[in-house]
């Protein structure tokens, strides 16, 4: 099933993360106003971008490593792609993308010069005001760190003030703190830990869910649970 | 006369996300809707009422107790509506259109204001999963930052389909049941 949407309210952080996550495979179309580009990931990373006239020429390669001698590129050269047709255009935001799993047949190994990662934490230091305010949407939000994802840390390359913001969170510190305690434009913070939630380095601090005065009786809901199913 | 005692449970989510229609598919009475036309162009172009108070469904339970299902309105112009409705409820089923994704940054708001005001139980139902490109409840789940450990389950929702609206309830009582002995 195709996955699809609009950059202006789906942007690079977030389509980066839902690839990341399970470690998709297939290709991910982006319908500039001026290109059309075919993003081909392999597990989760981003490995080659083609701008394409068409796209279903790009169904017409579904061997991967053939495309490549087609097309006469090293697998030094991938990353270069990137770096014109993807990481330049991160700032930009109008398009509409689609990304299609499966489909594409990879052979082997493939250099990944700029991991999953790293494009999420590049791509969140252009986000809007208004494109933070949908995740860090309350000053008093509270974030605490996720345990074991050295290697997600290592990966995504942050910058000296998004190691200092990470390094904030403690689940007790609100958003507004780390604010005041960063000390620097508001945006900054935000956007750090917009793509600290991407990378899954951090979480909402999780609320401990009690109903207020036991207002129901295990009978009660037992008959509850009984009339729904036969509805 | 015996008073009928009223079990709440609160349907919210983002404009046009399925809500009344979830209440419609499962209500043993004619949903009492509050529905105004739409004003704003983007949302004239989606449909042409909308939800401006809440709608209302109920099943009867036994003698003395009935289900009410409250809708919300979808807009974030009527949250005052969510916090009056949401207080009381048993849980909350959150309803999120998985065509489309424009609205999930909206659904996670809707989350945020929930889960801090209302400490209840809450279920997201990836609705419309009968439509041909709707994402995935996994990818809803992902786009929403829903963590595994905050214990909101993503379920795949259908408002038309019974069954399904029937599923989403359940999965939430069954949640509650889970608390209630844990």
């Amino acid at each position: 099933m195709a996955l699809t949407g609009d950059l202006r309210s789906f942007n690079f952080v977030d389509i980066f993360q839902v690839i990341g996550k399970d470690r998709k495979s297939g290709i991910l179309f982006m319908e500039w106003k001026d290109l059309t580009c075919a993003y081909y990931v392999k597990e989760g990373e981003i490995i080659f971008a083609r701008p394409i006239d068409k796209v279903y020429r790009v169904y017409a390669d579904k061997d991967f490593d053939l495309l490549l001698s087609k097309l006469r590129m090293s697998a030094e050269g991938l990353s270069k792609t990137l770096e014109r047709f993807l990481i330049s255009r991160l700032n930009m935001k109008e398009g509409i993308f689609s990304f299609t799993p499966g489909f594409i047949k990879y052979g082997g190994e493939y250099p990944v010069v700029y991991p999953i990662e790293e494009l999420i934490v590049l791509a969140s230091r252009n986000l809007t005001p208004e494109e933070v305010e949908r995740k860090i949407s309350d000053e008093l939000l509270l974030f605490e760190r996720v345990p074991g994802k050295e290697e997600v840390l290592q990966k995504a390359k942050l910058n000296q003030m998004e190691w200092h913001i990470l390094s904030l969170i403690d689940g007790e510190r609100t958003v507004l703190q780390i604010r005041q305690m960063v000390n620097q434009d508001s945006l900054l913070a935000d956007r750090a830990l917009y793509a600290l939630l991407a990378l899954g380095l951090i979480r909402r601090k999780k609320k401990e869910v009690k109903q207020k005065q036991a207002p129901i009786t295990l009978e009660l809901l037992a008959k509850i649970i009984e009339r729904i199913r036969s509805l | 006369m015996r008073q009928i005692k009223k079990i709440k449970v609160v349907i919210a989510g983002p404009f046009a996300a399925g809500k009344t229609q979830f209440i419609n598919t499962v209500s043993e009475i004619k949903t009492v809707k509050t529905e105004r036309r739409t004003q704003q162009s983007s949302e004239k172009s989606v449909k042409d009422y909308t939800t401006v108070a809440m709608d209302f469904g109920k099943v009867r339970i036994d003698d003395e107790h009935e289900l009410y299902l409250f809708g919300t309105p979808g807009q974030f112009r009527f949250d005052f509506m969510w916090e009056i409705l949401g207080e009381g409820a048993l849980g909350i089923v959150i309803l999120v259109d998985s065509t489309d994704p424009t609205t999930f940054h909206e659904a996670r708001k809707i989350i945020n204001f929930f889960q801090s005001r209302f400490p209840v139980p809450i279920v997201v139902g990836a609705n419309k999963q009968d439509m041909p490109n709707a994402w995935s409840p996994e990818d809803v789940r992902i786009a929403l930052d829903i963590d595994e450990e905050e214990g909101i389950p993503v379920i795949p929702v259908s408002a038309i389909d019974k069954e399904s609206v029937k599923n989403a309830l359940l999965t939430l009582f069954e949640i509650i049941r889970t608390n209630l002995t844990g």
